[in-house]
């Protein structure tokens, strides 16, 4: 009964929370937006040109970082092939260690793996670090909806779990923000006198937090890298919130995707080496944490009990498709996002998707259905700056042609795209109607024209003029001006 | 074998096969020149030394002889009082919990502690279990006598290295670490815990100590 009530509460305010959710990305409504949000787009490039142009300086280190770019990618793309076994592999050696391996085929699943530990452990207080899975099945809000006391404790995430806001960005979430809008924030939610100085506010989530640390229960950690051969699940972070994740509280969960294996120990030499220089021009990050089951006999701190939670949630879909299993090889670094011109100018959370920019533009639709993203793919001007950057040579603008082919074919693209495509092979299949287009148009342009230029397209152009005009056409085509010169 | 939670029976059929293989071919030879960046044994000290320091480690190289001097004077000017260790037996060869608490400081050691009062300690004064000289970093491994939280809670790590602890490149470290077996938990530290995410301002000391500092023994 008591049970039944708690799962309705919870339902319901997932579902509150879903009302309240990001609008499917929309090409129309988030170029007109973000033209006119000059503040975001300045934001947006003080971060991540920044991140890319470190990216850049620090892969020239590399003996020849294309080579091991391709290195890279083999050995995620091997681990990938023989994902079953390094699955199993992995299992038995973090049971050696005396953890836990639970799978979880979606994110209800998930969840309800994770709120079974926490009510079977009676757990009161939970720190979470950053994870983009979480962010994927929105544990914290699950968890918040279920009564308990879940606190985010990366900086930026904190941020947005307290202004119930999205991260924009899978490495440095709150980039879309400004330090008067933070500062604003926790004053309100502190109380506290406004100050936006950046180590102030740092220092007053630092002062708050420390005391969830120290008294929490249970800790929640993702993982960049799970090694088959060990057990060991591998974060890397600046903060050092993961790492009081896997010191303090007595219970441990981390909740990985199943692509996130590596085969030997040794492979991480080679990731390492990539991973900060890709995300953050960093030689490495400040944490690097390897560690793999329960304490050991004798130990004081580490947790007593460790689960690692592995889930699917459509992966399993883009591993039976050849074509798009080298998707899975991603390991998050962001270059992607911080390479892309329409990132930089349409920022993350346009893509109305937990994964923004390139590598999202491409797994969203995989994992979650063509259906519902296929305008997705389009975000793209295929410049090929995210394949250039990425450290483990995800082939994306080759993909997100592909995923283009698709809606195609499926004929999942709006009619009127259709209905143009048609009339255009239509006027491209005689001269005379060729002749009869273009002289259609030119005449319907100039006539609507004005000085010069067409300030309103008739639909379907309208987007296109809604943030320029377009200059009229000239009186005659090229073809009439080439008559006219024989 | 069709339970839509058995993700690994999944896996399989997504990868064409009706149950997991049991053997698979040897994942891609690592090509050592490709990823390796130091390259000789010579000099290893000096390069952890540099590269710490880009890394905002603090590294002061020293002879054993002036080692308390230094470690007193340096926790002294940084108004440390409380100090926890690890029961080292390193630490306790080089008289530090002895001469520490001679020097007026609180002084508790790990196994003899909580975890709870590690949260009121200034500062932590550790031995290392290596130091990479590629990424000048140090790297901690968990055990009964050296917690986990050492390197962690307090504001204020210091870190007593020795020569011998130098290895070049992290290819070495995971070597060894593959060699020895892993330990419950192995950190790898590079600089103070830091964090960029208002404005890209970088702002040190968030989660982690705000300041690590290296005795580098000759
Ligand atoms: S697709 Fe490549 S560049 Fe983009 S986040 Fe993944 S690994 Fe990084």
């Amino acid at each position: 009964m008591l049970q039944q009530l708690v799962q309705s509460t919870i339902d319901r305010k997932v579902a509150e929370f879903h009302a309240h959710e990001l609008p499917k990305f929309n090409f129309d409504k988030v170029s007109v937006d973000s033209s006119r949000n000059e503040r975001l787009k300045r934001a947006i490039d003080n971060a991540v040109v920044r991140n890319d142009k470190g990216r850049q300086l620090k892969m020239l280190e590399l003996p020849d970082s294309d080579r091991i770019r391709t290195l890279a990618g083999d050995i995620k793309q091997h681990t990938l092939d023989y994902l079953d076994y390094y699955l199993i592999q992995f299992t038995a050696n973090v049971e050696k260690r005396g953890g836990q391996v639970h799978f979880a085929s979606d994110g209800e699943h998930a969840k309800q793996i994770i709120l079974d530990i926490v009510s079977s452990a009676s757990v009161k207080r939970i720190i979470k670090s950053k994870s983009m899975v979480s962010e994927e099945i929105e544990l914290a809000h699950v968890m918040e909806a279920a009564g308990l006391d879940v606190v985010e404790t990366d900086l930026g995430e904190f941020i947005v779990q307290i202004d119930h806001d999205k991260p924009s960005h899978i490495v440095t979430p709150i980039i879309h923000k400004d330090k008067e809008s933070i500062a604003k924030l926790f004053s309100e939610y502190f109380g506290t006198p406004y100050n936006d100085d950046p180590e102030a506010l740092t220092a007053q989530a630092r002062v708050y937090l420390r005391d969830k640390f120290r008294k929490a229960d249970l800790g929640m950690t993702g993982g960049n890298f799970l090694v088959a051969e060990t057990g060991d699940v591998v974060t890397v972070e600046n903060e050092g919130n993961a790492r009081q994740s896997m010191t303090t509280p007595r219970v441990l969960i981390s909740l990985v995707g199943i692509e996130k294996l590596v085969p030997r120990m040794l492979d991480l030499s080679v990731m390492l080496k990539l991973l900060a220089r890709s995300a953050t021009g960093q030689t490495m990050t400040i944490y690097s944490s390897v560690f793999g089951g329960t304490r050991s006999a004798g130990e004081t701190d580490g947790p007593e009990a460790a689960h690692v939670v592995l889930i699917d949630n459509g992966r399993t879909e883009i591993l039976a498709s050849e074509e798009y299993r080298e998707t899975l090889r991603c390991i998050r670094c962001g270059a992607c996002l911080n390479a892309c011109p329409i990132y930089r100018k349409i920022g993350g959370h346009s893509y109305g998707s937990v994964y923004p920019g390139p590598i999202g533009a491409l797994i969203t639709p995989l994992m979650q259905g063509l259906e519902q993203y296929k305008d997705l793919p389009n975000a793209s001007s295929l410049c090929g700056a995210c394949y250039e950057a990425c450290p483990v040579k995800i082939n994306i603008p080759k993909h997100l042609i592909n995923l283009r082919r698709d809606v195609v074919k499926r004929e999942i693209n709006h009619p009127v795209e259709r209905l143009i495509y048609r009339a255009y092979a239509w006027a491209m299949g005689r001269p005379w109607r060729y002749r009869l287009a273009s002289w259609g148009q030119k005449t319907t342009l100039r006539l609507i024209g004005h000085k010069g230029f067409v300030r309103r397209l008739p639909f379907p152009g309208g987007g296109w003029t809604q943030v320029r005009d377009m200059p009229e056409p000239a009186k005659k085509t090229f073809r009439q001006l080439w008559q006219n010169k024989k | 074998m069709n339970d839509p939670h058995n993700v690994i029976g999944k896996v399989s059929r997504s990868l064409g096969r009706s149950a997991p293989p049991a053997t698979v071919p040897d994942p891609p030879a690592l090509q050592e020149p490709l990823i390796r960046l130091v390259l000789s044994d010579i000099g290893l000290p000096a390069l952890f030394e540099k590269r710490a320091k880009e890394n905002k480690i603090g590294v002061t190289p020293l002879r054993v002889e002036s080692l308390h001097e230094e470690l007193i004077g340096y926790l002294k000017a940084r108004r440390v009082k409380s100090i926890a260790l690890p029961n080292s037996k390193f630490l306790n060869r080089l008289e530090i919990p002895r001469v520490l608490r001679e020097a007026g400081f609180i002084v508790s050691i790990w196994d003899q502690m909580t975890l709870d009062q590690l949260y009121d300690v200034d500062a932590s004064v550790t031995d290392v279990w290596r130091v990479v000289a590629e990424t000048g970093s140090l790297v901690l491994r968990a055990s009964p006598e050296h917690g986990r939280a050492l390197s962690l809670v307090p504001q204020i790590h210091v870190a007593i290295v020795e020569p011998k602890n130098c290895v070049g490149d992290l290819i070495d470290l995971f070597e060894l670490t593959t060699r020895e077996g892993s330990s419950s938990a192995t950190v790898i530290i590079s600089g103070p815990s830091k964090t960029a995410d208002i404005e890209m301002n970088l702002v040190t000391g968030v989660h982690g100590p705000g300041v690590v500092q290296v005795f580098l023994l000759k």
